[in-house]
């Protein structure tokens, strides 16, 4: 039954991780961008959605006012931080110490504003029934995977379906094409920070209500992230959000097997097999050396 | 107050040889490793050990500190050699949150989270050293030693190539360099300078945890490089005087409070790393690029 449990609350964890790495792949695939400050984009979400609830608003005010939060940053690290680092020289390593210390900086404003403790929002949802003998399961679990469901399926038909989404796509392959065809790059990449960042807000509120948050979680959830890109395939949506997944089961199963304390270790040890061994990862490309 | 800048001194010449030595793989062999306090705490706790266990002499766990960092070095060579770009840095990643996990419980080598306490006063060739003027005097030498063997390193074929291949590794494949070799060695002598720099701060602290050799500090030991200039041999140092003095000239403004302090410290650099990324990419010391 603990096997059954763990799995359970393996899959709880990754519906969240799954998410916030698909985020993370949707930028990187389209703009190229390696945004590793998609953390602090979650952890500002969550934030936000904390102090509205602690000062009484509902839920989905709270909610809202977190998506218009993390919708902000992203554009914001786009606008005022990529592109001046892309016009003048664009190393992938300038952009990711830029992005970098810009992590840096909301996990110390947070702090300041808020303490390095845990904070927890209260939810009726989390209180835990019995469902079999042994098995104990809140109502927030199907929240979660409902969420995570409804979400990637939105976004999935977006990306085939939708002009927008096609753009999207086309942007990752060549950017060079899709400018001669008249579109916008800038445009294109603007919706793929925006849409990116978005897809970290329901995984920061769920763990607001679960879990609990504190400041070091942005760079918690930045290793988490770019660990489920790298093992799904860099730039593939479905390959990060079934890597986010597979982190999440195996974080929870390994506690069942080793101490608690090789928990986070699991995750890592899987992301450095994958780059030694399979670095174009479960569905990328092969990548040239 | 001279007792307190001899010590300032001393941490910031153990800072300057980890800082040089992370600016031998990011600067001149463009390996961006985040992985760095691993070898810096490989070689803290093998000079405790030798200490521990047999002699006190700090030259000889310098020695003892540098090869077992180069030789484990390999854990990260193989990675560079397989991958580069966002790959690698995932990779570094990887083994940084493992390292931290293994250094918090492999009990019988590293003592675990209680860390390896007692460490005997260091002396070399059997004179006593441990007072902090003839220890500042000894880590200025390694400093010196080391600094000097970059520079006539860097200078020469080895270094030349090393920055061919950083900048072109096709290019310098096609000249008829040994790629695989060269990127090798690089991180052997990155990482065996960590390894000494690790020893000097174990008789220095007369005792080492796992704290001081976690993801922060190797973010740490990137941002001095980063913020100092890459690829000079003053950069590094620059840098490490500049994020050395920032706590200590932080606790003289009245405004602070002193619990905030380590926040507001991580805001500036943060904010200092982001900045000088987008409007002078090559660091403080570093030329127009």
């Amino acid at each position: 039954m603990l096997f059954l449990q763990l799995l359970v609350s393996g899959i709880q964890t990754g519906a969240i991780y799954a998410l916030t790495a698909a985020g993370f792949a949707l930028i990187f695939g389209a703009t190229r961008v390696f945004h590793v400050a998609h953390g602090a984009t979650f952890a500002l979400a969550g934030y936000t959605f904390l102090a509205l609830s602690q000062a009484g608003f509902p839920w989905f005010l709270g909610a809202g006012a977190a998506l218009v939060v993390a919708v902000a940053f992203g554009l914001f690290m786009d606008f005022f931080v990529y592109r001046p680092i892309q016009r003048h020289e664009g190393s992938f390593f300038t952009v990711f110490v830029a992005a970098f210390g810009m992590s840096i900086v909301v996990q110390s404003l947070i702090e300041i504003g808020f303490g390095r403790g845990f904070a927890v929002v209260a939810s009726p949802l989390t209180r835990a029934h019995e469902v079999l003998p042994g098995l104990y399961l809140a109502d927030i679990f199907w929240v979660a995977i409902g969420v995570a469901l409804v979400m990637f399926g939105a976004v999935t038909l977006f990306l085939e379906r939708t002009r927008l989404g096609i753009g999207l796509r086309a942007l990752s392959e060549n950017p060079e094409l899709l400018r001669a065809f008249g579109l916008s790059s800038r445009r294109l990449s603007m919706v793929a920070f925006g849409l990116g960042s978005a897809l970290a807000v329901p995984g920061a509120v769920l763990t607001a209500v679960t879990s609990g948050l504190q400041p070091a979680i942005s760079a918690q959830v930045m290793l988490v992230s770019l660990a489920a890109a790298v093992v799904g395939g860099i730039g593939s949506l479905r390959g990060a959000a079934l890597a986010g997944l597979l982190l999440g089961v195996v974080e929870n199963l390994v506690v069942s097997v080793l101490d608690t304390q090789w928990s986070a270790a699991a995750g890592f040890v899987v992301l450095f097999a994958f780059i030694l061994f399979k670095p174009s990862g479960l569905f990328g490309q092969a990548v040239a050396r | 107050m001279t007792a307190y800048l001899i010590n300032l001194a001393t941490l910031a010449t153990i800072f300057g040889i980890l800082a040089a030595s992370l600016n031998v793989l990011i600067g001149y062999a463009g390996i961006f490793s985040i992985a760095h306090a691993v070898f810096f705490g490989l070689g803290a706790y093998a000079g405790a050990q030798l200490a521990l266990q047999f002699i006190p002499d700090v030259l000889l766990a310098c020695l003892a500190g540098g090869a077992i960092s180069a030789a484990l070095s390999l854990c990260l060579a193989l990675p560079a050699l397989r991958v580069r770009g966002e790959y690698f840095v995932a990779a570094s990643l990887g083994l940084q949150m493992m390292a931290v996990t293994v250094f918090s419980e492999a009990h019988s080598l590293t003592g675990g989270h209680g860390g390896l306490v007692g460490i005997p006063p260091a002396t070399l060739f059997g004179a006593d050293v441990s007072a902090p003027a003839p220890f500042l005097g000894f880590a200025l030498a390694v400093l010196a030693v080391l600094l000097l063997a970059v520079r006539l390193l860097m200078r020469g074929s080895f270094g030349r190539a090393l920055m061919a291949i950083r900048d072109s590794e096709s290019a310098a494949e096609a000249f008829g360099k040994d790629v695989r070799a060269l990127k090798t060695l690089a991180v052997a002598l990155g990482c065996a300078m960590a390894g000494v720099a690790g020893a000097l701060f174990a008789f220095y602290m007369a005792f080492v945890n796992v704290e001081s050799f976690t993801l922060e500090q190797s973010i740490l030991v990137m941002a001095m490089v980063i913020i100092g200039g890459t690829a000079t041999l003053a950069g590094p140092l620059l840098g490490v005087l500049l994020l050395l003095l920032l706590p200590a000239g932080l606790s003289f403004l009245p405004f602070i409070p002193p619990t905030q302090i380590g926040a507001v410290q991580q805001l500036i650099y943060g904010l200092a790393m982001t900045l000088l990324m987008i409007f002078r990419p090559a660091g403080i010391a570093g030329g127009r690029r």
